[in-house]
């Protein structure tokens, strides 16, 4: 079992760890673009790369990639990975044309959840997890309905939409959306009641503490958003 | 942004500079604790240990499991963003709109991506 409760140096809210586990499994298994075996590739790379953060792009080590994923995928899990503030439209529009937007969209939840999983790790002071046994399988490859621009990237949902567009983004993929914001919930917002509620008694931090620590990741990662 | 929101309902004025100054807690309770704390898991800068141990002292271990918490997910929501290419929502840039120019907010590469640079002042 992933997220051992004997790995933490102090008791973690079983809600958390529970979606941490279920979201680390959920990398593991085949998705809706990528099988199994990729989609831990892509952890993989997007974990190694993000460790030699603070190193240039051109100055990190990268193993000779045994990985069956084309190159585009390969520099999209490292780029996403370990270098949001260089991503630009210019360059997505580049790699979705060559690997399709949902598959950039998998590759990309893939990524997310593998980074939020790390950073809590590295934050709580335990080594990163080991990443999941990958599942034999094939993709599904099924595109949801009620797809369209909103001047995104990426093509995201855009019926009866009332919530932030964040929680769109990943749309395109609807299992990348489960698996990563399965840990928001736990992590960070709660119910949508919860979220929605600017005084917060369901966590132990108040609302401000944990809004300071979010902007303040924000502003470090360049991210207004 | 919702730290100002969730401040003044707690009937708190908060400062929005301690989301990029160093050592600033903004009004928020434990804030210099919490950023220096954000910082070193960022940027892994070489006092992550002591930043950590610093976090847990200050808040007990239930406030610091919340904040490593915000602090992982949050890595993960800013590539999210960042990846896609995603809109700002018009309530978050109407109600940032008096210190987007001020703290450096629409110089940020992100801000390009989100549309925040283009949105009215």
């Amino acid at each position: 079992m992933s997220f051992e409760d004997s790995r933490f140096p102090v008791p973690v809210r079983e809600d958390m760890t529970a979606a941490l586990r279920r979201s680390w499994a959920d990398i593991g298994r085949p998705g809706t673009w990528w099988t199994g075996p990729e989609r831990v590739a892509i952890a993989a790379l997007a974990r190694a790369e993000r460790i030699q953060r603070n190193e240039p792009p051109w100055n990190r080590d990268h193993e000779e990639s045994l990985t069956p994923l084309p190159a585009k995928a390969i520099e999209a899990a490292r780029k996403i990975g370990a270098d949001p503030t260089h991503l630009d439209r210019d360059w997505a529009e580049a790699t979705i044309t060559e690997l399709g937007d949902a598959p950039y969209v998998e590759l990309a939840s893939v990524v997310v959840t593998t980074v939020a999983a790390d950073a809590f790790c590295e934050a709580i002071g335990i080594e990163h997890e080991t990443l999941p046994e990958p599942e034999a399988g094939e993709p599904t490859r099924e595109r949801p309905d009620n797809m369209g621009d909103i001047g995104a990237w990426v093509p995201v949902q855009v019926i009866d939409w009332q919530r932030a567009n964040v929680a769109r983004a990943l749309s395109l993929v609807p299992e990348g959306v489960r698996t990563f914001f399965r840990m928001v919930a736990a992590m960070y917002s709660g119910t949508a009641t919860d979220f929605n509620e600017m005084v917060w008694d369901h966590r132990p931090m108040a609302r401000p503490q944990v809004e300071l620590l979010a902007a303040r990741v924000s502003a470090l990662n360049q991210c207004f958003y | 942004m919702l730290l100002r929101a969730s401040s003044q309902a707690a009937g708190q004025e908060v400062d929005l500079s301690a989301a990029v100054e160093d050592a600033t807690d903004g009004g928020v309770e434990d804030g210099v604790v919490l950023t220096a704390f954000a910082e070193a898991v960022v940027r892994a800068t070489d006092d992550l240990d002591t930043a950590r141990a610093r976090a847990l002292e200050t808040l007990g271990p239930a406030k610091f499991v919340e904040a490593a918490a915000t602090v992982g997910i949050f890595n993960g929501l800013v590539r999210v963003a960042d990846s896609t290419g995603i809109p700002g929502d018009p309530q978050m840039l109407e109600s940032t709109a008096d210190v987007r120019g001020p703290l450096g907010f629409n110089r940020w590469t992100g801000a390009t991506a989100s549309g925040v640079a283009e949105a009215p002042a």
